[in-house]
């Protein structure tokens, strides 16, 4: 290296115009594009093609028209499926946001206590969905599991939690919670520890207390972090589709089937990949259009520097 | 830099495993059964490749054309069939259930119809128990050969709780009510379910439309004729289930109970439930999981009888059998069934099947099966079986596949006290429609 | 940060932060001590006791099941999927950043497109184009779709640590007659290591924790990954509960032997992604 930095030095003394520049040439790139080209944005494309066609995974796909489509829409399931995504969607990101938010505030102090809490609270990060939810599925066993001895405390007698529409939509809340959470916490204490500690100087000789300079100081300060981390949280708020199979598994009845889980059932169970593609469709659309909702509404500059500034 | 060597090795060697994986994908459409051999696929299973292993073992000493057994995973058994029935690297002859698994194959003339096989050889035709071989039936064609244990669904009874409350096992559906009621007062629920699959409270509704409308009901269903779920004995079975939740029949959480993992055999087992309806595989279960239980205070016996129902009092409901399909571009078709035909009634291989805990759907078998391992309990599953006018195929097997998760989700809708009759029908016919 | 009242006890805080180490601890803790005894201390002394004896059959049981196979294979999805995802994103960042092409400008803007495709939406047609392939039940459908639906992040990472290298350095190796090949080997690795780390990590633990992909293409046991593992030992294992917690705590097991040794990478590989 310290020939690379003796050369900027000769380079800048010396009045002699460097020559140009290699750069790369867009060979650099075309591997990755190609790649990312073939596996992502063709399926995207042929998700859409597929919506149009009838396709039992046999053969080749038949052209079907509207088919699919209108049979999407007067199809009263899927419609129960949007409600029950944006409503689980929602609900984690009103309980994960304040909780990750506070706890990660907290964990930025810098006391010892705090720095071993929160190795704690880092383990959930170390299991994988499938770990986690199959976990979960086990103690919600109402005969033989945790919710046999503490279901009662939280109002199930029977530790019936999990067959219950609403104990099924909060356990899947709270199992996505306890592997989010963590996650979060860690983005909001990072960037709290970056907060400077001159500005809550200020605030103490103007007498604030704590709640006044968490409102008027951390709060404010933190706001881009708060857009990311919703991102992140409504985005990936997909991913419920793991820990939904594994927990529930749409159950009970139709209570907890999400469109991700429809769109598999009716491609790799019902073999109605046609069909399958459609709810795919449907959901890339929600997607999207969350993202860019998102992204409208806190400023996509704001979103880019974050991102950049990695 | 110290750091940077065992890391540098580490992704080496997991390019190197990458590259072998995809070297691993070419070399693997190479299993299939070589020129002049006909490939046989079944599930793996310890038990039951040795005995079909043999019977092949048996046809090819005299044949040209020799069979190669092809143990695939059941995880995932489905899907293989499906992907390679589509292309040319399918079996020529391969395992299967019947009914909706092999249906939408037959129609499309990718499975070879063995009806002329069956009816030209009376001999072969009658060794096999009428009831199981007409299930496998698909538009009135035969597509299967039965080649394993038959699981008919029936009551499993829990005689220690039975003694203690101080009943007797139910014959009636009156008896079975009055029995319910008396455990309930006794504190314990009267029947485990494992709700959280549906597919365990669909075999309820199954024997009370059995029993209240007979076998045509749902028969007239799986063919898809027009109104066939609004048959009134539909209507009465949901009513029925309905009020069977509602009294607490089946307890309070049985929703969250599962199957997978044996949550609900250890319910019954250990005595917190009383009676539960599941497919004669519970025995071995239940034998396996907690065998002082399985041998002293476990009973089996029928489904109770409705007394106003218009059923056979005999018929049964469950999985018939496995099957042994055979695919109609196999270029060894010939020996392929000539293979079936030797075997598949033959001793030795019933006797191997009985060895290992089946109960063939073989006809005329009684004594023979004192030779197995729980001659009881097998012999009441071959006489339940051997009697029945009927026995009808699991619901969500034999529907079209697409229709069978919108059926299940409905019962479990009609077990959750959220849909109806008239809900239920109307969930199956927008289904259908 | 809490530079507010220092010193003065903070009761909501400790709270909030009691209940949630309650919420993590007794799962884990459960976890632990279910995998550590038998089925029968389990049922006897109820889900919340600690074991009366500690064993290790379940231990046994979950390695006859073929953890090994499974943690092997997870091991090459987590490998290959770092190891390909830096060969292609590097060159890819290098020249986003570098280049002056218009193609690799307007392959970047496809790239932050592509941070919007939800890879779960399009597993139908990505299981038709594997299946095509003849790529079915093998490790490398899953490896390839992972590592394309890695890359937009990746690359968008990397080159946002590629812009911080001065122009001057590029112009200092010129000097020297390098060619843009020895400038991404010699000056741009060594520079972006950090970022490499972080993506590595990143890329790794998705790799390590997916479940679409080997739920729809892996099929045989000796294909299955750890996550596909664990959901069969919920059948394989029927009654036995501790056994299936035993595979849920193995199967964390190597992640924590990294968090223990090299905890500042795996945070900063979590965090890369929310922002520093």
């Amino acid at each position: 290296m310290s020939t690379a930095f003796e050369k900027v030095a000769a380079v800048r003394r010396g009045s002699r115009r460097a020559a140009a520049t290699p750069r790369p040439n867009f060979l650099y790139i075309l591997p990755a594009a190609l790649f990312f080209g073939f596996f992502a944005l063709l399926p995207l494309v042929l998700v859409v093609a597929l919506s149009f066609t009838t396709w039992t995974g046999i053969g080749d796909p038949e052209a079907a028209g509207m088919e699919n489509w209108s049979r999407l829409f007067s199809d009263e399931k899927v419609l129960a499926a949007t409600r029950t995504t944006l409503f689980l969607t929602v609900l984690s990101w009103a309980t994960q946001t304040p909780l990750s938010l506070l706890l990660g505030v907290w964990a930025a102090g810098r006391q010892r206590n705090r720095a071993v809490l929160s190795a704690v609270f880092f383990l959930p990060l170390l299991l994988s969905s499938a770990a986690i939810a199959l976990m979960f599925h086990r103690f919600l066993d109402p005969n033989f599991g945790l919710a046999a001895d503490l279901g009662p405390l939280i109002g199930f007698e029977d530790g019936n939690i999990i067959g219950t529409r609403g104990g099924a939509l909060a356990a899947i809340v709270f199992v996505v919670g306890w592997q989010f959470v963590p996650f979060h916490t860690l983005i909001y204490q990072a960037a709290a520890r970056n907060i400077p500690a001159v500005l809550y100087d200020a605030a103490t000789i103007d007498g604030a207390g704590r709640w006044q300079a968490f409102r008027r100081i951390t709060l404010p300060q933190l706001r881009n972090t708060v857009v990311t981390s919703s991102t992140l949280m409504i985005v990936g708020s997909l991913t419920f589709f793991e820990t939904i199979l594994l927990l529930t598994n749409g159950g009970p009845g139709i209570a907890t089937h999400v469109l991700p889980f429809l769109m598999y059932r009716a491609g790799f169970e019902g073999y109605e990949f046609g069909y399958a593609a459609t709810i795919a469709t449907l959901l890339v659309v929600v997607g999207t259009t969350l993202s860019l909702l998102i992204v409208r509404f806190s400023g996509f500059a704001k979103m880019r520097s974050t991102l950049e500034g990695l | 830099m110290t750091a940077s060597m065992p890391r540098r090795r580490f992704l080496t060697l997991a390019g190197g495993g990458a590259a072998f994986a995809l070297f691993g994908a070419t070399g693997c459409g190479g299993e299939d059964a070589a020129d002049g051999e006909f490939s046989v696929w079944v599930l793996q299973d310890e038990n039951v490749n040795p005995v079909s292993q043999a019977s092949l073992d048996r046809y090819n000493g005299a044949a040209e054309v020799k069979g190669v057994l092809q143990p695939e995973v059941n995880t995932g058994y489905r899907d293989k069939v499906h992907i390679s029935i589509g292309t040319g690297q399918r079996p020529d002859v391969f395992f299967n259930w019947g009914g909706g698994s092999i249906r939408t194959y037959a129609r499309e003339g990718l499975l070879e119809d063995l009806t002329p096989h069956l009816d030209g050889d009376p001999a072969f035709k009658n060794a096999f128990l009428p009831s199981v071989l007409d299930a496998g039936k698909i538009d009135g064609k035969f597509f299967g050969i039965p080649m394993r244990t038959m699981q008919p669904v029936h009551m499993f009874y829990n005689t220690k709780v039975f003694g203690e409350v101080g009943v007797e096992i139910p014959e009636t559906w009156t008896q079975f009510l009055d029995v319910c009621e008396k455990l309930k007062s006794a504190g314990i629920t009267p029947v485990a379910l494992a709700g959280a699959q549906s597919w365990t409270e669909l075999m309820w509704i199954e024997y009370l439309v059995e029993r209240i409308g007979g076998a045509q009901v749902f028969a007239d269903i799986a063919a898809g004729t027009a109104g066939a779920w609004q048959n009134p004995a539909i209507a009465r079975a949901i009513d029925t289930t309905r009020s069977l939740v509602d009294s607490g029949v089946f307890g309070t959480n049985f929703a969250a109970v599962e199957w997978e993992g044996g949550a609900v055999q250890q319910v019954f087992s250990s005595g917190k439930a009383a009676m539960h309806l599941m497919g004669s595989w519970e025995y071995t279960t239940q034998l396996g999981s907690a065998p002082e239980f399985a041998r002293d205070d476990l009973a089996w016996g029928p489904f109770p009888v409705i007394e106003d129902g218009a059923g056979a009092p005999d018929a049964v409901v469950g999985n018939p059998t496995n099957y042994f399909s055979v695919t109609k571009d196999s270029a060894h078709k010939d020996a392929a069934i000539a293979y079936l035909k030797q075997e598949m009634a033959s001793e030795a291989y019933v006797d191997g099947l009985i060895a290992i805990g089946d109960v063939p759907a073989v006809a005329d078998i009684t004594d023979r099966l004192s030779g197995a391992g729980n001659p009881e309990f097998a012999a009441f599953v071959y006489d339940l079986v051997a009697k029945a006018p009927s026995f009808q195929l699991s619901w969500d097997q034999a529907v079209e596949r697409e229709l069978a998760s919108p059926m299940l989700d409905a019962i479990s809708q009609v077990f959750l006290g959220e849909l109806d009759a008239a809900g239920f029908v109307k969930a199956n016919e927008d289904a259908a429609a | 940060m809490s530079t507010g009242a220092r010193g003065r006890p903070n009761w909501l805080a400790g709270a909030l932060t009691a209940v949630w180490l309650i919420v993590i601890a007794v799962p884990i803790l459960s976890m632990i001590s279910w995998s550590l005894q038998s089925q029968q201390d389990l049922l006897d002394h109820g889900p919340l006791a600690p074991p009366s004896s500690i064993t290790f059959e379940n231990f046994a049981a979950v390695m006859d099941m073929g953890f090994g196979r499974y943690m092997r294979n997870t091991l090459i999805v987590t490998g290959a999927g770092i190891a390909l995802t830096l060969l292609l994103a590097i060159p890819a960042a290098y020249a986003v950043v570098r280049s002056r092409s218009l193609l690799a400008s307007a392959s970047f803007r496809v790239f932050l497109l592509g941070l919007a495709i939800p890879a779960q939406a399009v597993i139908i047609p990505v299981y038709l184009i594997i299946t095509r392939m003849g790529l079915n039940d093998t490790l490398a459908a899953v490896i390839l779709p992972t590592v394309a639906f890695n890359l937009p992040l990746v690359v968008l990472i990397l080159s946002g640590s590629l812009r911080d290298i001065s122009g001057e350095l590029y112009d200092a190796m010129t000097v020297d007659g390098a060619g843009a090949l020895r400038m991404l080997v010699s000056l741009v690795l060594p520079l972006s290591r950090g970022s490499i780390t972080t993506v590595s990590v990143f890329v790794g633990l998705g790799a390590w924790n997916s479940f679409i992909f080997p739920l729809i293409f892996l099929h045989s046991p000796e294909k299955k990954v750890l996550t596909l593992g664990l959901q069969s030992f919920r059948q394989e294992f029927g009654i036995n509960l501790p056994g299936m917690m035993m595979g849920v705590l193995l199967s964390a097991l190597p992640v924590f032997v990294l968090y223990l040794f090299a905890r500042r990478w795996l945070v900063a590989g979590l965090a890369g992604v929310g922002g520093k």
